[in-house]
């Protein structure tokens, strides 16, 4: 039976009739809030006071773990015993990689006295892992998943709307930003919400330069925490510059789009343990693998003296158009493995503290992580090589920027 | 006195106050050090004393914006985002207690004694935690509406 037009409509008239109740809607007080979320008057402050609450019980959180338990496991149990019964013993190479390197002091080898220091597989590797970065990735997915089940993330997407549609971007690219916060590979996946080739690799270089893994900040929490609060605003500065750059020279469209709004409501705790446990299941998977792996190799370097070879080559390049020790040669290597081993190692390295944010700085922004790298170029070569390119470019120049505004406060 | 009124006039004064905690919170932070006095302790490190005290600020302006015609839905949904700000910064101030008093410290054992334990808990508070009870006060309204 085929139906015209008008029958059409009039099916469609019949239906509506008997199917939806017409009358006057009365706002209530979830509509009420959830006006007041995306104006940008009232939803600025509010946006700013649930990033506040995201980001103290991230702190809190991993903290507690970190902190309160691991520290105390990992350097006065596990790295002890494995001290006393792993075999080889101080010297020998298979027990570097794999349990202490050591250091030396007064000219005399010494062992490690925590899990920050000993680099090993079993003790730095596993350390990091799961007694630094598991806490840190446990609070942030909560949270995220958290204000994403109740409705604040559309919210969100529409308030920065304005702000991000000047770097060519539209409100949704909030999404992959704060996924990036976790981890930068869902976050390139989460790309393909954008419309157009040009706003996905914007988004893809942006969140592969400036913005730092939930692994990073849970070790720059751990290690660095007086001067986490500089650094990210270094990195959100540098967000928007390079944004604003890449929107100007790239050519292609940055669309306007619509965005259905859901009303506030209660999580469901089933939802929310089910997208909790697929994003850990991904960082067991992805990142476990790299961290070790990242031991062994910076560790085979160590041990071969390609590391101190490097640092000579580069030494000029570090000290003085970056204004670093050379010896963060090792974790700009680690870096490109996992930022948060690399962060990690920066900690063992004497500098001041200013040289120590230029560095945790530039390990951020100076090349995505392997995984990051692999999900680019599954996006293509072309995104990948372009991302590089931008990547090298800013690295050289927001780098020695920091060092050249540290030179002009007269504390490089 | 109409209940409207009533709340008005209570989330006026709470406003004010709100306010007034939220400058005080800012101008100690743009120190950097500490302040206490009896059992109020307002923070002056840039995360809890600068950035929570934006917060506190805030949630006075929300408070005292809802005071016009109170009754209105709109209106009344501002003192209740006050009151929101004030449960994430006093929220967070009291999370933050909870997870340091477990654990037992560098020195200590794996967790803490009863005596650390309860003092952890003991005054001086932060600003959000005083007037964390008086802004509970919004979910009486709330209630009344429905």
């Amino acid at each position: 039976m085929t139906l015209t037009v008008d029958e059409r409509w009039d099916l469609i008239e019949k239906i509506s009739k008997e199917t939806v109740t017409f009358g006057k809607y009365k706002h209530t007080l979830k509509d009420a809030i959830g006006e007041l979320t995306v104006k940008p008057l009232t939803g600025i402050p509010i946006a700013i006071a649930v990033l506040y609450g995201f980001w103290s019980f991230f702190g809190s959180f991993a903290g507690f773990f970190t902190d309160g338990f691991f520290c105390k496991l990992f350097d006065e149990y596990w790295l002890p015993w494995l001290q006393d019964v792993f075999p080889g013993g101080l010297g020998n190479w298979f027990y570097a990689i794999m349990v202490d390197a050591g250091h030396m002091e007064n000219g005399i080898l010494v062992a490690s006295d925590s899990c920050f220091e000993s680099f090993g597989v079993l003790t730095s590797g596993v350390f990091l892992a799961i007694g630094v970065v598991l806490p840190a990735i446990v609070a942030f997915y909560l949270m995220l998943t958290f204000l994403e089940d109740i409705g604040y993330m559309p919210r969100l997407a529409v308030l920065i709307d304005t702000v991000l549609h000047k770097i060519g971007l539209h409100g949704y690219a909030i999404v992959p930003t704060i996924l990036s916060l976790g981890c930068n590979v869902p976050a390139v996946t989460a790309c393909r919400i954008l419309e157009t080739r040009k706003e996905r690799f914007i988004m893809m270089t942006l969140l592969a330069i400036f913005i730092p893994c939930g692994a990073q900040l849970g070790v720059m929490q751990k290690v660095v925490p007086q001067y986490v609060g500089f650094i990210l605003i270094f990195l959100a500065i540098g967000y928007f510059i390079a944004g604003f750059i890449l929107h100007k020279i790239i050519p292609g469209k940055s669309p306007e789009i619509l965005i259905d709004v859901p009303p506030y409501q209660m999580p469901m705790w089933r939802n929310v343990s089910m997208k909790m446990w697929m994003r850990l299941k991904h960082f067991f998977k992805t990142a476990i693998p790299f961290v070790l792996l990242g031991c062994v190799i910076v560790n085979v370097l160590y041990l071969t003296g390609f590391i101190d070879g490097l640092a000579n080559v580069l030494a000029p390049v570090l000290t003085v158009w970056f204004g670093v020790p050379k010896e963060t040669v090792a974790p700009l290597i680690a870096g490109f493995l996992r930022k948060d081993l690399a962060v990690a190692q920066l900690s063992t390295i004497e500098m001041t503290k200013y040289q120590m944010i230029t560095s945790v700085v530039l390990i951020s922004i100076y090349f995505p992580c392997l995984a990051t790298f692999v999900m680019i170029l599954k996006e293509g070569w072309k995104e990948l090589l372009g991302s590089i390119a931008v990547l090298g470019v800013v690295t050289f120049l927001y780098g020695g920027l920091l060092h050249l505004i540290w030179i002009l406060l007269g504390v490089a | 006195m109409d209940k409207n009124k009533i709340g008005a006039v209570y989330f006026a004064i709470l406003g004010a106050v709100t306010l007034a905690f939220g400058v005080v919170n800012l101008i100690v932070s743009a120190g950097g050090e500490d302040f206490t006095t009896g059992i109020l302790n307002i923070p002056g490190d840039p995360f809890r004393g600068g950035w929570g005290g934006l917060i506190v600020l805030f949630a006075g302006i929300f408070y005292l914006l809802s005071i016009k015609n109170f009754d209105e839905i709109h209106q009344f949904g501002k003192a209740v985002m006050g009151s929101i700000l004030l449960w994430i910064v006093a929220g967070m101030d009291i999370f933050a207690m909870i997870t340091e008093s477990i654990p037992g410290g560098e020195e200590g054992g794996w967790f803490n004694t009863l005596e650390g334990f309860l003092g952890t808990y003991a005054p001086p508070y932060p600003p959000a935690i005083f007037l964390l009870p008086f802004s509970l006060v919004v979910i009486y309204f709330i209630k009344k509406r429905r």
